[in-house]
């Protein structure tokens, strides 16, 4: 599925990782008991950071090869 | 400031299309426009996201429907409708003197810099204890440290029928003491029924004007 060079690769895993973080987010948002918040600070939490985190470091990292 | 659960929900939606779309052709991001584009989807759109959530999440937490989601607390959500005046959490409910969507919440933060904060933390414990742990019995929780009068007067504070009340009065030293928190509000002998939730077999209960 993860198709093209490095940084398109590292975008799309980048952007499963946010689609599976929003899909946490709307599960929590249909979710009324007090664990909707923890799966929501926890799990989505986590997912969101490492998404955007993994895109940020793929421009860094692409920049620094062309250097 | 919190956005509409619809609004929050068609940002969720959008944003999962167009980092789909991202991801079904990666090769858009190879122009300048496709950049700029690409850091707004998987930037700026989950940050927006995850912030208006989170927003909506600590919004959710000080409802009153969230804090009695946990069987635990279904008696002293019982309690607020308790058909008797001398019960002060059903008296403050029932005459709306805090808002029903957040009645427990409206009592039990603290009106201080960090209250919110110190509030959620002892909501992470609660449910920490309520899932992992033997939870007590409803009768025997217990508030961490003794109420501070500062939470009353937050709002009876300068009102009129707290600062001229005959038994406010009656006593010259009573009011200064009250709101230097040296004499209690619940727990001098004045309104010391609150939920008391150990005897809600024996009392009526009001069935809201319905």
């Amino acid at each position: 599925m993860l198709v093209g060079n490095a940084l398109e690769r590292r975008m799309q895993l980048s952007g499963i990782l946010l689609i599976l973080g929003l899909l946490v987010e709307t599960l929590c948002l249909a979710w009324k008991g007090p664990l909707a918040f923890l799966v929501f600070a926890g799990l989505g939490g986590l997912l969101f950071f490492s998404g955007i985190v993994l895109y940020l470091l793929s421009l860094v990292s692409v920049r620094h090869r062309q250097e | 400031m919190t956005m509409p659960l619809a609004l929050l929900r068609l940002l969720i939606l959008t944003s999962v299309i167009l980092i789909g779309a991202l991801i079904w052709r990666p090769g858009i991001t190879v122009s300048r426009g496709g950049k700029i584009l690409a850091f707004l989807i998987l930037f700026c759109l989950p940050v927006l996201c995850l912030t208006m959530g989170f927003s909506n999440e600590l919004e959710r937490s000080k409802s009153t429907e969230f804090c009695l989601s946990c069987h635990i607390m279904e008696p002293y959500g019982k309690s607020l409708h308790v058909d008797d005046p001398s019960y002060l959490a059903a008296a403050h409910f029932q005459n709306h003197r805090v808002p029903a969507g957040e009645a427990c919440y409206t009592c039990h933060t603290n009106y201080t810099m960090f209250g919110t904060f110190k509030a959620k933390m002892h909501g992470l414990r609660h449910v920490y204890v309520y899932y992992f742990t033997t939870p007590p019995s409803p009768e025997k929780i217990k508030l961490y440290e003794p109420y501070n009068n500062r939470e009353c007067l937050h709002c009876h504070e300068s009102a009129r029928s707290f600062e001229q009340g005959a038994v406010h009065n009656a006593d010259p030293d009573l009011l200064p003491a009250v709101k230097s928190n040296q004499r209690s509000c619940i727990s001098s002998g004045c309104h010391e029924v609150v939920h008391n939730v150990a005897t809600l077999g024996n009392v009526k209960f009001w069935n809201g004007g319905q």
